[in-house]
């Protein structure tokens, strides 16, 4: 089992990847700047937006439907994470396991239940 | 080379979390906060807790700051919230937390110093750490269920504008 | 193999997690904006984490590492919660400034 023995020297290859993907995006942001010529003006900085002028701000306000949604994901993303280790150790531990895990998300279905009763999820 | 990797984390970590509470526009402290989240992330992985670093960037980095970001954008705060700056109030935070930061070290630096089992236990690995969360923290699991539902209520209670028109009279 | 064998002392995290804690309390005790101090609890929260993560592993005990994920499904709800409160203190006075929101009706 290759899950059951890993070191932190196993990950070295990860933190190479880091450091190539950093570095590759680094090294060619630095140097399209400093080799391409520059010849700014006005219009060539300007907003590209189908040819019709930029008006407002990017940062509009928007709609607080998104807000709702974000923080659910963030709630049943959490419940996902514990699902992980359940699934890892689903053999081992029987029915047990099973009746626990349904009681966690039977809990968590009436919040769900509660959710789509109230319309938090309806866009209208 | 552990120490190497532990002292180029810490000092990274502690720089981005200075940075968080230092710098101005609210959307650059959410990324800085992502970075130092990251770091710890690395220290896990020295740790050799493999599942908790995963879980940690997927939960924290890749949730809770996208919906800090997600509020920041939400409410317009690009712009400095903050404009007249009491520097009383700033230094005396300053003075306040760093009597506490010296307090902290120098207690702990007194401490014996205990090398830390090296990482060839293999309790991180998610097998392992199930058994032990699904067995012997089997009450505190079940009561999570409880928290989270009641985090999903509220939340949706408070952040949802009723619609007037379709209320039933 | 060896190579990366972790021989850190408790003492380091133990102040590497004293610092980070102090920086997330200073940032709490400095800052106006509620988003920041909210983040600043995250980072305290955080702090903790990675010295239970530590004392895990020195006493071979998955109990901290467990207590970790309890921490950070209690940190997602806070935030959630705390969120939608500032979405809705905002919509009513138009800030998340601590100083405007320092009493409790208006």
């Amino acid at each position: 089992m290759i899950l059951l023995n890993s070191t932190p020297a196993d990950y070295l290859p990860i933190v190479m990847m880091f450091v190539v993907a950093m570095g590759f995006v680094v090294t060619t942001i630095f140097f399209t700047h400093k080799l391409g010529p520059k010849r700014d003006s006005k219009i060539k900085l300007d907003v590209f937006e189908c040819g019709i002028e930029s008006v407002d701000n990017a940062r509009l306000p928007f709609n607080i439907k998104y807000f709702l949604v974000a923080i659910l994901f963030v709630l049943f993303d959490v419940e996902v994470i514990f699902m992980y280790p359940w699934a890892v150790n689903f053999k081992d531990m029987g029915w047990f396991g099973f009746v626990e895990m349904l009681v966690f998300l039977g809990t968590l279905l009436v919040g769900f239940y509660y959710i789509i009763k109230k319309g938090a999820l309806k866009w209208q | 080379m552990s120490q190497i990797a532990f002292y180029i984390l810490s000092f990274l970590s502690v720089v981005s979390a200075l940075l968080v509470i230092f710098s101005k526009k609210p959307v650059h402290s959410v990324l800085y906060l992502v970075f130092c989240f990251f770091t710890i992330a690395g220290h896990y992985v020295l740790l050799n807790a493999q599942f908790l670093a995963a879980v940690h960037i997927i939960v924290y980095a890749g949730a809770i700051m996208v919906l800090f970001l997600f509020v920041v954008m939400l409410l317009n705060l690009n712009a400095d919230i903050e404009p007249h700056k009491d520097n009383v109030l700033k230094v005396s935070a300053v003075v306040a937390g760093g009597c506490l930061m010296l307090i902290m070290t120098s207690v702990m630096k007194t401490a014996d110093t205990m090398p830390i089992i090296d990482s060839t236990n293999q309790i991180g690995v998610v097998k392992n750490l199930g058994l032990a969360l699904y067995q012997t923290y089997m009450l505190p699991f079940e009561l999570l269920s409880v928290l989270l539902l009641s985090a999903m209520v509220g939340s949706v209670l408070i952040a949802k504008k009723e619609d007037i028109e379709n209320l039933p009279q | 193999m060896n190579t990366l064998a972790n021989n850190i002392p408790i003492n380091y995290y133990l102040i590497l997690s004293g610092i980070l804690f102090c920086i997330g309390v200073m940032g709490v005790l400095m800052r106006r904006n509620a988003i920041i101090i909210l983040m600043c609890i995250e980072l305290m929260l955080n702090a903790v984490n990675l010295l239970l993560a530590a004392f895990s592993v020195m006493h071979n005990d998955a109990g901290g590492q467990v207590m970790v994920f309890f921490i950070m499904a209690v940190a997602a709800a806070e935030v959630a919660v705390g969120l939608s409160i500032l979405v809705l203190i905002y919509r009513n006075v138009k800030s998340v400034d601590i100083n405007i929101l320092n009493r409790l009706k208006w």
